[in-house]
């Protein structure tokens, strides 16, 4: 056999490794997330998450508010009186499974729900009206406004 | 028996220490507590909030390690998207 048809032979496994191992560590990574996740959430939140794709947290604070969290991560909608009233969007700074997203919303909308609105950004869809600073805003048709 | 779970980018990283057994003086139990509580200041350090997460109780923030929870759950830094 020739050198270069080894070296190619030799680089062509070694990608094959990395990739299973890539997807080894992904696939126990979900797992474990996916552990916590039942951990957390009670039976019925659990089934309504992967029935519908997403979980409904109502808010400690406000009896009329509840948090739309996505199974996936993405934007969670804030939600009162029956009205989208923001769209929030909150990460972890380090990088963790999908499952893990909605456990850190959930914790942290239950426990510490004003930290939570304060590291969010908010995103005020068009045409509603909400509370910056205290003050009712109401907001341009046309118009997205951005809190930091 | 209580359950450190710190969540990373391996999902979740577990310790355990039983309180009791420390309590009695076992030398084995009373590392495992100190190295979780170790741990769980240096994650705190790094800008994770802790949450104790019980079964029929509502979630709770903690601001220190409380030996006595049954599971602690470490959220790392988050920030705005």
């Amino acid at each position: 056999m020739k050198v270069d048809t080894l070296v190619y032979v030799v680089l062509g496994i070694m990608v094959c490794v990395s990739l299973v191992l890539f997807w080894w560590f992904n696939s126990s990574a979900e797992r474990r997330a996916r552990q916590l996740l039942r951990a957390v959430l009670t039976e019925e939140q659990y089934r309504h998450l992967f029935r519908w794709g997403y979980l409904d947290i109502p808010s400690p604070s406000y009896p009329q508010r509840f948090y739309r969290v996505p199974r996936a991560p993405g934007i969670v909608h804030l939600i009162e009186n029956g009205r989208l009233q923001a769209n929030l969007c909150l990460q972890p700074y380090d990088e963790v499974p999908e499952a893990d997203f909605v456990v850190i919303h959930k914790l942290m909308i239950e426990a510490d729900e004003q930290t939570y609105l304060l590291k969010a950004n908010r995103i005020v869809p068009i045409g509603t009206t909400a509370f910056n600073d205290g003050d009712l805003v109401e907001l341009g048709r046309f118009f997205m406004m951005y809190h930091h | 028996m209580g359950m450190l779970r710190i969540i990373s980018c391996r999902g979740d990283d577990r310790r355990l220490w039983n309180e009791q057994d420390a309590l009695a003086g076992d030398a084995e139990a009373i590392a495992a507590l100190r190295e979780v509580e170790r741990i769980f200041a240096q994650e705190r350090a790094r800008g994770a909030t802790a949450f104790r997460v019980e079964a029929g109780k509502p979630v709770e923030r903690l601001g220190q390690f409380d030996p006595q929870a049954s599971q602690i759950v470490m959220v790392p830094r988050v920030v705005g998207g």
